[in-house]
């Protein structure tokens, strides 16, 4: 049996970390890969199918109104600003700075799902209409239970910090909690543009 | 911040040699409970990974068993054992559990138990996580056969082409019971997937840059990032289905603008890497063992590993050869085709290189070593027999006919269950701390190779004299019955070789030879700690110098100590060259991802039954997901506060 | 003329057969893909099996840089090899791929639709004049030497039409069209059963392809497109009216009758044909009695029902319907 020998003491690095050194940052971008993915698929599915009828939206089905929908844009569009302090705040371990950002945050997005109600009617189709609903209907539905996740994710943030319970490991999870909003408001972008700007350019 | 070199003049005494702290570390990562609760909460992945283990192979059992029913039924012609109606249940059923509930949950788990272990890393990167995968998966697997005994089983095939699976020709239940079991398996599948990326990326041993990774856990980060690319499509597809059949959605409808050939878009976006994820994983086990049993390095380790990228990536490219058949552009079809062939190349180099291995090593014919030979053996032929198919007009005459049952069984036993039973072998020491017997493992290699052979070696000339798939039943005057008799023997033998294994298991676990650390002798790291390794698995943190592991001529062992030993820790370190970056630390055991698997299943399972059970099942899940997320009290400074 | 069944399918529904231009390239193709295989398969195996033997025998003889280096030349004139070998598979599939694709004188050609049914196969021959249009099911003649272009899709679910002697099989999808084409160069019955797993009866919904010469194959289709005569005896008179008073006539059609329906196959000339149920049984009389009195007995699941008729009636019935030739 060889001796075991020493070469250096870790004791001393940091157990709280942020960003790509923190191991849940990775996972969330996991989680931010496939479900990226979910909507690009979809998405394909929404263009697939465009090839069995003569014009999208069909004969028949009014253009997709514009007025809720770009709102809604410009709702998400802010949103991203309470977060980016939230960001900043979780960074500083400002436990009183991060909470009011996602107290501001969370109300915004309140906002956003009684708008994303009247986002399905908007498309001026149903689900079950013709294979273009469907995919319309789809396609939002899937980014529509990102939302619900991520403001569910808010609101246990913003308890466990209201409550007094926060660690330092919990700051790092709301800087990933904050990427993953960018995420789901930089996904949404396309997907805007795909169903409500693209049956109107062909 | 880096980890503070030790000054000369103040030697540390490593974790090992203080027996306070080793009883502490041992009181710490052992489970905090014991009994059926300490069963439940237990977050250990090596624990984990052994239930996902023997679960996945009571699968195969189960999945051998509907083969055997198959089998029996097709033994003669215009037989009357199986009607129309449960022989269609019975391959259906076949199909999906091997595919979906075997075959990627045993490689994933292999990867959980091993990858950590052959890094150097005492846990998994998520491990609440790992068990709630391992929980989503088992209610997969139990919904899926009380389904079959409630005669609700899936009858629509593994691939479940509509429109036969749509809701105007499945009536019933049936092929939403297959949408949601789908789901089960997907979400347990990238979960663990995400696992073994993070894990091999941040927690590897100090000094273990990126080519000094053993092969074996390239193989799962590769197939890892497959599962993540590949799975999604088939979830989302299963959804489209189960929304098809459930709110009347048209995706699939030709009759409102839907498309049928949108589904094997889908499907086979999924299926064809689906494939490739089984059979990489196995191309790691046998670097794994081909390492160990000749006594060298793997020849061409760049290669290899270019290889193992190289097939991973050209696997999200030939899906389109599963749809030759259908009416597609023919200029479509032959850049398939072209991809098709050139993805043997990655797979003939991996064994051109294996053999390279061997003829320099020096070879010990050990049950392991046998059964990688028996993947030399069976697997080329499909790897051939592939590149046949790869062909368009050829593909015509075999698709869907028994020639391509052949040819994915060989390449699919050959290129994975070969091997796998290879692994088990090796490594059922390090699990166990015993051997398994050598004399029935001889005979169990030798019955599944002959077995193999003769069931699936006639099914190509079955496919060639026109028997097409999925039929229940043949009229004599095909001609098409001495060969099935034949098949059907060959399962018997098959059969046989199973039983000689689980014989040798469980007399192995009760008398088998104590194994000790590193029984093989062999250079990777999860053979530096005890078989079975304990609850924290590297007491002192391994540092690695080179790529030979264990092999590597030094008169000491290099290890790295400061993990606290009053919570659980692992190290995290740099992508690149592993150098230590900070600790992490783990979660102590926990019932909430039993729980919240328990509410997922439940939205799932609902779901097959009415819509509104996806909801209830969700606002159910939401506050146990913020259980499993509120902070707990840890020990030492770790408010806010404090760290600040 | 009712033709005779073969004693056998075998051979009859074969890749190793080839009858037809398709066919013919394909098988070999597929006659230079096996040798080759053979070939590198032996190669492979015979180099493992030397490592093995070569190596357990060996002393611990010291990895040099020249033993890797001969070790890398070998992995890499092996690597170049099937680079090769692979090459020229490309350069041969493509080629019979293209030779495939379509028939040379496809103006020639015989135009027939097929529409899969769950069990059964809808066969339409297309005519330009209107009067020649042949509507059958579950048997299609065609003359030898001259092309046959089908036109392939489905009313319900997706199957496969394939005759291995024949062509390569063409999936029958329901929203699409597809096609396929042989040209048959050897008299004879081939046989195919539906290649795409389509529900209950997938192993029983098989075609039948006779091909004839073209003297023979036009006798045929003369004889076809004449409504049968209208029966003489007591017997298939008798039979005549149970078809059309029984639950038969709301789904199948007899040209020169009231019947009109498609849910089912088309039965003007049902006597003619050498097999009943999509090519499950032969075409005799007491084939015919067990099918029509119980179906499901034969093919579970099908979507014709059992049709309750006294014993006399169902005789009478059958030897009506047997004698549509």
């Amino acid at each position: 049996m060889k001796p075991v020998r020493v070469v250096a003491d870790v004791s001393q690095l940091p157990d709280v970390t942020f960003g790509p050194r923190s191991t849940t940052w990775w996972g969330t971008i996991g989680f931010m890969v496939t479900e990226g993915l979910t909507l690009v698929i979809c998405a394909f599915a929404y263009l697939y199918l465009r090839k069995n009828f003569y014009h999208y939206p069909p004969e028949g089905t009014p253009l997709p109104s514009l007025g809720v929908p770009l709102v809604q844009v410009l709702v998400m569009l802010i949103s991203i600003v309470p977060m980016v302090y939230a960001g900043r705040y979780a960074r500083r371990l400002d436990v009183d700075g991060t909470r009011a950002a996602l107290l501001i945050a969370l109300v915004i997005k309140l906002g956003i799902l009684v708008l994303r109600w009247y986002e399905f009617p908007a498309l001026n189709t149903r689900w079950n209409s013709d294979a273009y609903g469907s995919a319309a209907w789809i396609v939002m539905g899937f980014h529509t239970t990102l939302l619900i996740l991520d403001v569910a994710e808010d609101a246990g943030f913003a308890l466990i910090l209201w409550t007094g319970h926060a660690r330092a490991q919990t700051m790092s999870d709301v800087v990933d909690d904050v990427i993953y909003w960018y995420f789901t408001v930089a996904a949404w972008l396309p997907l805007f543009v795909l169903l409500f700007l693209y049956p109107r350019w062909t | 911040m880096s980890a503070a070199p030790l000054p000369d003049s103040a030697p540390l005494t490593p974790l090992s040699a203080d027996p306070d702290a080793m009883a502490e570390l041992e009181r710490t990562w052992r489970s905090s409970h014991t009994g059926l609760w300490g069963w439940l909460t237990t977050t250990d992945n090596k624990r984990i990974a052994k239930r996902y283990i023997i679960t996945a192979f009571m699968m195969f059992l189960l999945g051998g068993i509907d083969a055997a029913m198959m089998r029996l039924q097709l033994s003669r012609p215009e037989n009357h054992i199986l009607g129309p109606d449960l022989y269609n249940q019975f391959f259906s059923t076949h199909g999906t559990t091997m595919m979906f509930l075997f075959a990627v949950p045993m490689m994933t788990a292999m990867g959980l138990y091993f990858v950590p272990l052959m890094v150097g890393s005492r846990e998994v990167a998520f491990p609440r996580l790992n068990a709630f995968g391992y929980y989503t998966y088992l209610i997969g697997c139990v919904f899926l056969y009380v389904e079959f005994l409630m005669n609700t089983g899936i009858d629509v095939g593994w691939f479940a082409y509509v429109p036969l699976a749509g809701p105007q020709f499945s009536a019933g239940k049936r092929a939403d019971v297959w949408a949601q079991t789908v789901t089960f398996t997907e979400i347990a599948g990238i979960i663990a997937a995400i696992q073994i990326i993070v894990t091999a990326f941040k927690q590897r041993a100090p000094g273990m840059s990126l080519d000094r990774i053993p092969l074996f856990v390239w193989s799962m980060v590769v197939v890892s990032v497959m599962i993540i690319f590949a799975m999604p499509w088939v979830a989302v597809g299963s959804q489209f289905l189960a929304m098809d059949r459930a709110i009347d959605t048209h995706l699939f409808n030709p009759a409102e603008g839907g498309d049928a050939i949108l589904w094997q878009h889908l499907f086979w976006f999924f299926g064809h890497p689906e494939v490739y994820i089984i059979f990489i994983p196995g191309l790691g086990m046998i670097s794994s063992i081909v390492t160990t049993f000749a006594r060298r390095q793997i020849f061409g380790y760049a290669a290899m590993v270019l290889s193992l990228v190289a097939t991973g990536v050209l696997a999200f490219g030939l899906w389109v050869h599963h749809m030759f058949a259908t009416p597609l552009p023919q200029l479509g079809e032959s850049f398939f085709t072209a991809a098709s062939v050139t993805i043997a190349i990655p797979s003939g180099v991996q064994i051109f290189c294996w053999i390279a291995t061997m003829w320099t090593g020096r070879v010990r014919l050990a049950t392991p070593m046998l059964f990688v030979l028996g993947f030399f053996i069976v697997f080329i032929i499909g790897g051939l027999t592939g590149v046949m198919v790869a062909s368009v007009p050829f593909d015509l005459q075999v698709h869907d006919t028994y020639f391509v049952v052949a040819h994915f069984h060989y390449v699919l036993l050959g290129g994975a269950v070969f091997p796998l039973f290879g692994a088990f072998y090796y490594w059922f020491p390090k699990v166990t701390g015993r051997m398994l017997s050598e004399t029935l493992g001889k005979w169990q290699f030798w019955l599944f190779l002959i077995g193999v052979n003769v069931t699936f070696f006639p099914m190509h000339i079955l496919g060639l004299q026109g028997m097409t798939r999925r039929i229940y039943t043949y009229l004599a005057a095909t001609g098409w019955g001495t060969l099935n008799l034949v098949a059907s023997i060959g399962a018997i033998v098959i059969a046989s070789s199973v039983i000689v294994f689980l014989v040798n298991v469980v007399a192995s676990l009760r008398s088998g030879a104590i194994a000790g650390n590193n029984p093989w002798d062999s250079d990777t790291l999860e053979w530096a700690t005890t078989s079975p390794p304990g609850p924290c698995s590297f007491p002192d943190i391994p540092v690695v110098t080179s790529r030979d592991g264990l092999w590597e001529r030094r008169d000491d062992v290099p290890v790295m100590t400061g993990l606290r030993t009053d919570r659980r820790e692992v190290l995290v370190t740099t992508l690149h060259e592993a150098e230590p970056e900070s600790r992490h630390m783990l979660p102590s055991d926990s019932i909430w991802p039993l729980l919240l698997a328990l509410a997922v299943g439940g939205a799932f399972i609902g779901a097959v039954y009415t819509p509104i059970g996806l909801v209830i099942g969700t606002i159910v899940a939401l506050p146990i997901a913020l259980g499993w997320a509120w902070p707990k009290a840890p020990t030492g400074p770790e408010m806010v506060d404090d760290v600040r | 003329m009712q033709l005779q069944i073969p004693p056998a399918w075998a051979g009859h529904e074969s890749v190793f057969r080839p009858s037809s231009e398709p066919a013919h390239a394909v098988f070999g193709l597929f006659t230079f893909m096996v040798i080759v295989s053979v070939i590198v398969y032996v190669v492979v195996i015979v180099a493992t099996f030397t490592a093995v033997r070569r190596s357990r025998d060996s002393e611990a003889t010291p990895l040099t840089q020249e033993r890797e280096r001969s070790s890398h030349r070998a992995v890499t004139a092996a690597t170049a090899a099937t680079v090769l070998i692979l090459f020229a598979y490309l350069l041969y599939d493509f080629g019979v791929g293209r030779a495939v694709a379509a028939p040379r004188d496809a103006a020639n050609a015989l135009h027939i639709d097929v529409v899969g049914h769950q069990w059964w196969w809808e066969v339409q021959y297309q005519d330009t004049a209107p009067q020649r249009l042949l509507a059958t099911a579950n048997e299609i003649h065609v003359p030898i030497h001259r092309p046959v272009l089908l036109d392939l899709s489905s009313n319900d679910v997706i199957h496969s039409f394939w005759i291995p002697n024949l062509n390569g099989k063409k999936d029958l999808i329901p929203g699409h069209h597809n096609d396929a084409w042989f040209e048959v160069d050897t008299a004879g019955v081939y046989r195919g059963q539906c290649a795409e797993f389509c529900g209950l009866e997938h192993a029983k919904m098989a075609i039948v392809i006779v091909a004839q010469t073209p003297e023979q194959y036009s006798a045929w289709y003369n004889a076809q497109l004449q409504p049968p005569q209208p029966p003489t005896d007591s017997l298939r008179l008798a039979g005549q009216k149970v078809f059309l008073s029984a639950p038969c006539v709301m789904c199948h059609a007899i040209g020169g009758t009231p019947a009109g329906a498609t849910m089912g196959p088309d039965l003007t000339h049902v006597g003619s044909r050498m097999t009943l149920a999509a090519g499950v049984l032969p075409n005799t009389p007491s084939n015919l009695e067990s099918w029509i009195a119980d179906p499901q007995r034969i093919k579970p699941g099908a979507n014709m029902p059992a049709t309750y008729l006294s014993r006399a009636d169902l005789r009478a019935v059958t030897a009506y319907l047997e004698g549509l030739k």
